[in-house]
């Protein structure tokens, strides 16, 4: 598989809210006007006030999708089970299908090969969606660094939201970044960007051998 | 059993030998009785006597340390390529395991680096064939005569190989040879296609 | 003797039927129909024309026939691994395994790391016995480099070694349960695991991939604590494993789906390599421990457990036998632990003489060996692993024809894969 390491450049605009202003039917409905322009009113702030709520139900129970791919997935499943239960939190039934999950944790070594259906996996995910690179394997590389084939970084194929890095990370580890996960999508709720456009999230690495 | 230490015409030509235990000893004996041309090449440590062969007389050596008897080396611990470097030549080595003899036994099975071909031992043993797909991918020895030589880790597009010693892995020193490798695009240290064309002519006549 | 189910073709019953016929008279087996290739895209890989013949047999689909993807993300696939089944209805025809999908090139970074790195690079490959992975190069080195590892070290590496080869095998027994539907049995696994690796980290320092052998010895020495730790595990460890016996070995469902599924004949398993515990399932007494005694068993009282099923329910047998052989062992090891250093005088960066040597271990997936070739420097020139499980996944294609679908995870669990040490 030819590796499109490079992506388009990502974008860094800001979310434009379509310019109403001026519209003077919506004035007529009782809209305020948003502070960074546009509307609050009875179109647009249906979803957005929906999300405000909504994020608050995700962010309790965020399902990670079963995707091990190495040494880090056997401390994934060791946070799952009796001993460090990751269930406390909301977050324990791994789902096989990516259709029903919202969190991807990466945990374990991405090589060239399986970087093509990992991202397939992640594209399959429906928004909102959450990434967490397990590990210094999906974080840089880790000690496979200078490998042939493994890629250096997950971050080069979709964005990632929380890094937890160990080799491997203990289950504690891994939950800590879980409940970091949780206070992010608290923090973002309501206006979260989705993934869609954005691409991936850096396309070249300070220090990268290139 | 004692008498084995002692040096015997034929053990002379064995070159360092440490430590000589009597079970390893009897074998020695019995290889340079049943393959008295391969005397020269034979080796010992302390738990491995070694034979150095040429690759094209691997199936028949093999076989027949397999089905004598008294050798009876009825399993394939290990077969594996070595790179001796660009000049140099390719090595398959087994490794073999008996349970007369408390010594592993290795056959060392020499290739020319510049065609790298060599019969398959699958027909001895089945378990080879993962061994040779791997060697295929890794280091390009051809095995003729295998039902399954395709590429086994890297994708069936991949050109280089990857064990080969002029495969170079990226490095940060910028005087090293590696220096601006991109780890995952690497220039082509060999060309696939006299293989394809190989393969191909292979199907063409069966 | 178990007797060998075949399930009837449900598409063509009359196919069958006329091979049965055509056998009871003597005549040769009909010639087949003359699929059709139904190429590689039909199961996402790229699209070319067959390289080998093997290809071209899975890859051409008789009337009735499809191919289907399992993996490579899959709940049980063991990680990251692709099986390409043909099926017709929920038979299974053939099957083809596509591996590659965790390979790291770990040879070749061994051979660009100095020898004491080594040991960090091979952890990760079969991570569930990282101290196997270990043991096998320590051992080669020392050859290589001529020290021999003092006695205390080479029974602390005794030690964790078969500590190592409780949880593994621990692990398999749920692992086994999971992937045909129970999960019960991988919770108590997990406790039993969580504690050993806590166990191994007080020694080590790391909970997984250990980095705790040296050339010429370990890391750590095992102090007071570690054995007062050890003692309190010793006292509970029956526990889970015996809770999970209780669940699996006499239960119907269990024994049902296992017994006479994926028999592997002795004879069979030497030609494909399996090794191990899979191989000892099948009758054959070939372990590394006792054919080639390293480090010190040879000073150690067991026998080779074996099996004569061959069977998933045999191996699964098998592995619970040998649990309970490993804490056997532990016992003996601890009560005969002499006192003294753990480290033989080693130089930092150590040069060997040119030369080359094999050493093996029996980890707990099989025979795992390790080939180094020194030239002199300081890393090795060659280093060549042999991982057990990479080898064993060659009997997929011979088991399942013939099978349902829903028991290739049951035979595969059953020989314990690990991903990262099949595709290294
Ligand atoms: S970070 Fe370490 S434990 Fe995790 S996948 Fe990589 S090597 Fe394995």
């Amino acid at each position: 598989m030819a590796l499109d390491t490079k992506g388009p450049p990502p974008d860094t605009s800001p979310i434009v809210i379509p310019d109403l202003a001026g519209d003077d039917d919506f004035r007529e409905f009782g809209m305020a006007e948003h502070p960074r322009g546009g509307f609050h009113g009875l179109l647009e702030v249906i979803p957005t006030r929906a999300d405000l709520v909504l994020d608050l139900i995700r962010a309790n129970s965020l399902w990670p999708l079963l995707s091990g791919l190495s040494c880090c997935a056997i401390e994934m499943m060791s946070s799952a089970t009796s001993k460090n239960d990751i269930d406390r939190f909301g977050m324990f039934p791994f789902r096989a299908s990516p259709r029903q999950a919202d969190v991807l944790i990466v945990a374990g070594t991405l090589t060239t090969k399986m970087a093509g259906p990992l991202v397939r996996l992640w594209e399959q995910m429906p928004e909102p969606k959450w990434c967490v690179a397990m590990g210094t394997c999906t974080t840089s590389g880790g000690r496979f660094k200078r490998s042939y084939s493994v890629v250096q970084g997950v971050d080069r194929l979709m964005p990632v939201d929380v890094y937890v890095p160990g080799c491997p990370p203990r289950p504690e580890g891994l939950i800590y970044g879980m409940l970091r996960l949780r206070e992010l999508v608290l923090q973002r709720r309501g206006e979260w960007p989705t993934y869609v456009d954005r691409g991936p999230q850096r396309s070249n690495w300070e220090g990268d051998v290139t | 059993m004692a008498d084995l230490r002692r040096p015997r015409p034929a053990a002379k030509q064995l070159g360092r030998r440490r430590d000589l235990s009597a079970p390893a000893g009897a074998l020695v004996r019995l290889l340079l009785d049943r393959f008295a041309d391969l005397a020269p090449t034979v080796w010992t440590d302390e738990d491995t006597v070694e034979v150095r062969i040429d690759g094209e007389r691997n199936v028949e050596v093999l076989a027949r340390l397999r089905d004598d008897p008294e050798l009876n080396f009825f399993m394939l611990a290990d077969a594996a390529a070595v790179d001796y470097g660009p000049t140099e030549h390719f090595e398959v080595v087994y490794h073999l395991y008996s349970d007369l003899h408390p010594a592993w036994l290795r056959v060392r099975a020499r290739v020319d680096r510049a065609d790298p071909h060599l019969p398959t031992i699958t027909g001895l043993w089945e378990g080879a064939s993962f061994h040779e797909r791997e060697m295929y991918d890794m280091m390009g020895i051809v095995f003729d005569g295998s039902r399954d030589l395709r590429r086994i880790y890297m994708s069936p597009d991949y050109r280089s190989f990857p064990q080969r010693k002029d495969f170079l892995l990226p490095d940060d020193a910028a005087d090293s040879p590696a220096a601006g490798v991109d780890p995952l695009e690497r220039p082509e240290t060999w060309d696939l296609s006299r293989f394809v064309e190989a393969a191909t002519s292979s199907e063409a006549e069966s | 003797m178990t007797s060998e189910v075949r399930i009837p073709d449900p598409l063509h019953p009359e196919r069958t039927e006329e091979a049965r016929l055509r056998a009871a008279a003597g005549l040769a087996p009909a010639p087949s129909t003359g699929g059709e290739y139904a190429g590689f895209e039909s199961v996402g890989l790229p699209d070319r024309p067959p390289q080998t013949e093997r290809e071209r047999e899975v890859y051409t689909l008789d009337e009735g026939e499809m191919l289907v993807n399992i993996g490579p993300q899959h709940p049980s696939t063991h990680g990251v691994m692709r099986l390409v089944a043909k099926v017709r209805g929920e038979v299974v025809v053939d099957i083809d395994p596509v591996l590659g999908y965790l390979h790291r090139g770990i040879e070749k970074l061994c051979e660009n790391a100095t020898y004491t790195t080594v040991m960090t690079y091979v952890d990760p490959m079969d991570y569930l016995s990282s101290m196997h992975n270990e043991h096998a190069p320590a051992i080669a080195f020392e050859k290589l480099y001529g020290v021999k590892a003092p006695r205390r070290a080479e029974y602390i590496r005794a030690l964790v070694v078969e500590l190592n080869r409780v949880f593994s095998h621990g692990l398999m027994m749920g692992f086994q349960a999971l992937d045909m539907g129970g999960l019960t049995p991988i919770l108590y696994a997990f406790i039993n695991r969580d504690e050993v690796v806590d166990l191994l980290a007080s020694i080590s320092g790391q909970r997984m991939l250990f980095n705790f052998f040296r050339v010429g010895g370990v890391n750590f020495d095992a102090n007071d604590e570690f054995f007062s730790r050890l003692g309190t595990w010793r006292a509970g460890v029956l526990k889970t494993i015996e809770m999970n016996e209780r669940i699996l070995t006499d239960n119907e469902i269990f024994r049902g789906r296992t017994i006479g599924m994926g028999v592997l004949s002795g004879s069979e398993a030497m030609a494909l390599g399996v090794t191990g515990p899979s191989l000892r399932a099948s009758g054959v007494p070939f372990d590394v421990r006792k054919a080639h005694p390293y480090s010190i068993y040879s000073e150690l009282e067991f026998e080779v457990i074996t099996h004569t099923g061959g069977d998933v329910y045999a191996r699964y047998l098998q592995r619970v036998a040998e649990i309970k052989q490993s804490i056997h062992l532990i016992d003996q090891i601890v009560d005969k632990m002499p006192h003294g250093p753990v480290q033989a005088q080693v130089p930092g960066i150590i040069r060997p003489k040119p030369g080359r040597a094999y050493a093996a271990v029996e980890s707990p997936r099989g025979l795992y060996s390790v080939y180094a070739i020194s030239d002199g420097g300081p890393n090795p020139y060659r280093f060549r692993m042999r991982d057990p499980s990479f080898v064993s996944l060659q009997a997929m294609p011979k088991l399942m024809p013939g099978r349902l679908i829903a028991d290739t995870m049951a035979v595969m669990a059953s020989f314990d894969p690990v991903m990262g040490g099949v595709d290294k």
